[in-house]
């Protein structure tokens, strides 16, 4: 498969595929992340490889909150002081708010901090209610004082926007992209993907990781254009007295969601919308065929 | 949630996320096309907030104060947050120097010896100053600096300065969070210089107010440390307690006080300036909660002061924020509640014949026992997200202050039917606004 490698300063390789296509490949938001062209498009390569790089590579570093530069480090030492923030981050808080009522509360970016609770490392261990109660008045969008674009975070309280960055990541690069080249492209940021047209061959072919069966083949998709998000991890869990309980968290209880898929595709024009359809399910619990099949969206669930 | 009719929620739904979505990306898209603006952390170098004030504050028949204050408060884009405080005082108006009313008409000479300065107290009357004038700066900054994502260190300075009064402080601290940042623990250190040029020169302490005994300038210095704990208790309590002592030493009087001299039959002769220690040990503790429910939220603070001149200290404080509907202003009624014993060297006057317990007299009723009630109320209104003023908030209060002293009646003829220690009321109207 990897027969003809380049690399540009070890951070960009260049690889081929089958079916004519050629894959410019890098490393973000801790995902294997690749542009896919049909391989007559070898000598622009690098420069769109390039550009959706730096556009992946801008995201990580802008909303990650492991840097102690990104947007969210300096919002999280605001510690309940007023902040400005830029018009990029306003419009992610206005998205985020939006799928916070859409949702009913469950879509919720500020329900990281429960994290600190639960370690899904598989083995039987629960956290003491007591540790899920002292973290919970630091989970609920509402508690953020939110006008465009002052936000003011109430000391303890944080954001995470891993729930719909790397989408987000995939939506940006994939319209930058847009405007420089309209022949065929996928840009595929670690399974989330987002494609303009079909490549020469027919359809991109899409393997869509199932963690929970190594050995099994992945399941393989085809895509001709638009965008496929999957959420969930199935190696993220704890399994007490036969009850299995995933690390997708209901941010009202801090206990996760009974009876979620483990995990979930869905495909829609961009990745975002995708990725949120994809998120909401694992959220709805068992009740996620239901609410996919009447969102009307093209849908793959892995119980 | 509002939901299209004739559409399944599903479909409903759908709908909704696509609009979010498309929200997002075309306010993306459209700063995309944009050439490569400005690095990203510049939007936020306009963190600034400033918290500006204007009080005026009126003591029945004695001082007034207008004392305008502007705090900017501004975060870096690494996490380095200054804040600089900036307040000036005028007062004007009359203040008590520490003799008792007479039933005979006293005068005294102005502080500086000016001629034309020097007043006359009519009888009956409590002797205050009636040219009191003093104007003060103070400024102060502090740099806070993140040392890990879980602890801070602050530096600070402070410089005061009055006509005739120079202040320093230097002070540093650390926070440091833990247990998920639902528990800070901070410490820290302060060091005050103080410089004093009262006008006409500094009085000894304990001298004849007649001679005059005055010298050059007088110093004073304190160090303090501060102890505290902010404890996350619920999701709607939150805890702080904390601890400090500091000491002052050098000359701790008031150069403008001093003290009724009487013969056996309570008649006024003179006046000598007053004498305090040259050290002051303190140690005070405070611990507030504030609780929120729904649309209130109260701070319920109670503060205990003690130190080595005996002077023992309470304050009560609860202010209740009730948020209007509509979540645009807010009304706080606040009750204070303070009492304090009087030092042990506090004597309204100094009876001639007899020999004093104390080598230190001050008769300055802060000194004395009394308590007092503040009642207050304050109005605030945020302006919405749009418009010139927008996110900012407007403010007024208003504060009524009582203070009434604890002494006991005495039996000298001649202070028979003098009001010793008269009341004193005061009112502080403040208009704020933040940004």
């Amino acid at each position: 498969m990897t027969e003809n490698r380049y690399s540009l300063d070890g951070s960009i390789r260049i690889e081929e595929r089958s079916e004519g296509l050629l894959a410019v490949c890098f490393d973000a938001m801790a995902s294997p992340c690749e542009l896919l062209l049909p391989v007559r498009h070898r000598s622009e390569a690098i420069e769109l490889g390039t550009a959706v790089a730096n556009e992946a590579w801008r995201v990580e570093r802008k909303f990650s909150r492991y840097r102690k530069d990104s947007v969210v480090s300096v919002i999280h030492r605001s510690r309940g002081s007023r902040i400005v923030v830029d018009e990029e981050t306003a419009s992610l808080i206005d998205f985020a708010q939006h799928c916070f009522a859409i949702s009913d509360g469950m879509f919720d970016i500020t329900s990281g901090v429960l994290r600190a609770a639960w370690h899904f490392d598989r083995s039987d261990r629960l956290p003491p209610q007591a540790d899920i109660d002292r973290l919970l008045p630091l989970v609920g969008f509402q508690k953020l004082q939110w006008h465009r674009p002052v936000l003011v975070l109430p000391p303890g309280m944080e954001l995470d926007f891993g729930g719909c960055g790397k989408e987000y990541a995939v939506d940006r690069a994939y319209e930058q992209l847009a405007a420089l080249h309209s022949e065929p492209f996928l840009v595929n940021f670690g399974g989330d993907l987002r494609a303009n047209r079909a490549p020469p061959s027919g359809t991109w072919k899409i393997g869509i990781e199932r963690p929970d069966t190594i050995c099994e083949a992945s399941m393989l998709l085809e895509l001709e254009q638009g965008a496929l998000a999957t959420s969930g991890d199935s190696h993220r869990y704890v399994m007490r007295n036969g009850i299995r309980y995933g690390h997708i968290l209901n941010p009202r209880t801090g206990w996760p969601v009974m009876g979620a898929a483990r995990s979930i595709t869905v495909a829609a024009s961009s990745c975002v919308e995708a990725g949120l359809l994809s998120t909401m399910g694992l959220l709805k619990g068992g009740e996620a065929e239901h609410f996919l099949g009447e969102a009307g969206v093209q849908h793959w669930i892995n119980r | 949630m509002q939901l299209k009719r004739g559409l399944p929620p599903g479909a409903a739904l759908r709908q909704q996320l696509m609009a979010a979505s498309c929200a997002l990306l075309s306010s993306a898209g459209a700063r995309a096309q944009a050439p490569d603006s400005a690095p990203f952390l510049n939007g936020l170098l306009d963190n600034l907030s400033v918290d500006s004030a204007v009080a005026y504050y009126h003591e029945d028949g004695r001082i007034q104060a207008v004392e305008p204050i502007v705090n900017v408060a501004k975060t870096f884009a690494n996490g380095d947050a200054l804040d600089v405080n900036f307040t000036f005082d005028s007062l004007s108006g009359s203040s008590p120097n520490g003799a008792l009313p007479s039933h005979s008409a006293q005068t005294f000479s102005s502080p500086s010896g000016k001629p034309g300065h020097g007043y006359t107290t009519a009888p009956g009357q409590l002797p205050v100053d009636p040219n009191y004038e003093d104007n003060r700066v103070a400024l102060s900054a502090s740099w806070t600096m993140p040392v890990t994502r879980v602890t801070d260190v602050t530096v600070g300075a402070k410089v005061s300065g009055e006509d005739d009064f120079v202040s320093f402080t230097l002070s540093a601290s650390l926070a440091h969070d833990f247990n998920e940042k639902n528990t800070t623990v901070s410490g820290g250190v302060y060091n005050e210089f103080d410089s004093l040029k009262p006008i006409g020169g500094t009085p000894d302490p304990g001298s004849d107010y007649a001679l005059a005994d005055k010298t050059g300038n007088r110093t004073k210095d304190g160090v303090g440390i501060l102890l505290g704990v902010t404890q996350v208790m619920t999701r709607t309590w939150l805890s702080e307690f904390n601890v400090s002592v500091d000491r002052f030493h050098g000359y701790l009087n008031d150069p403008y006080k001093f003290t009724s001299i009487l013969d056996a039959s309570g008649a006024t002769t003179g006046y000598q300036y007053e004498s305090r220690p040259d050290q002051r040990l303190r140690k005070s503790g405070y611990w507030e909660n504030r609780v929120a429910w729904d649309a209130l939220s109260t701070a319920l603070s109670l503060r205990y002061m003690s130190d080595d001149w005996a002077v023992h200290s309470v304050t009560a404080q609860l202010r209740v924020r009730w948020n209007l509907p509509g979540e645009q202003s807010y009304i706080e009624p606040s009750v204070r509640w303070y009492r304090q014993t009087a030092a042990d060297f506090y004597m309204p006057w100094i009876v001639e014949s007899t020999q004093p317990d104390s080598p230190y007299e001050s008769s300055d009723s802060r000194l004395d026992a009394f308590h007092a009630f503040t009642y207050g109320i304050k109005y605030a209104h945020r302006i919405g997200p749009l418009g010139p003023l927008a996110s900012s908030e407007f403010n007024v209060r208003v504060e009524y202050y009582q203070q009434k002293y604890q002494n006991p009646n005495t039996n000298l003829p001649d202070l028979q039917g003098l009001d010793l220690y008269p009341e004193l009321k005061a009112v502080l109207v403040q208009f704020g606004w933040r940004y």
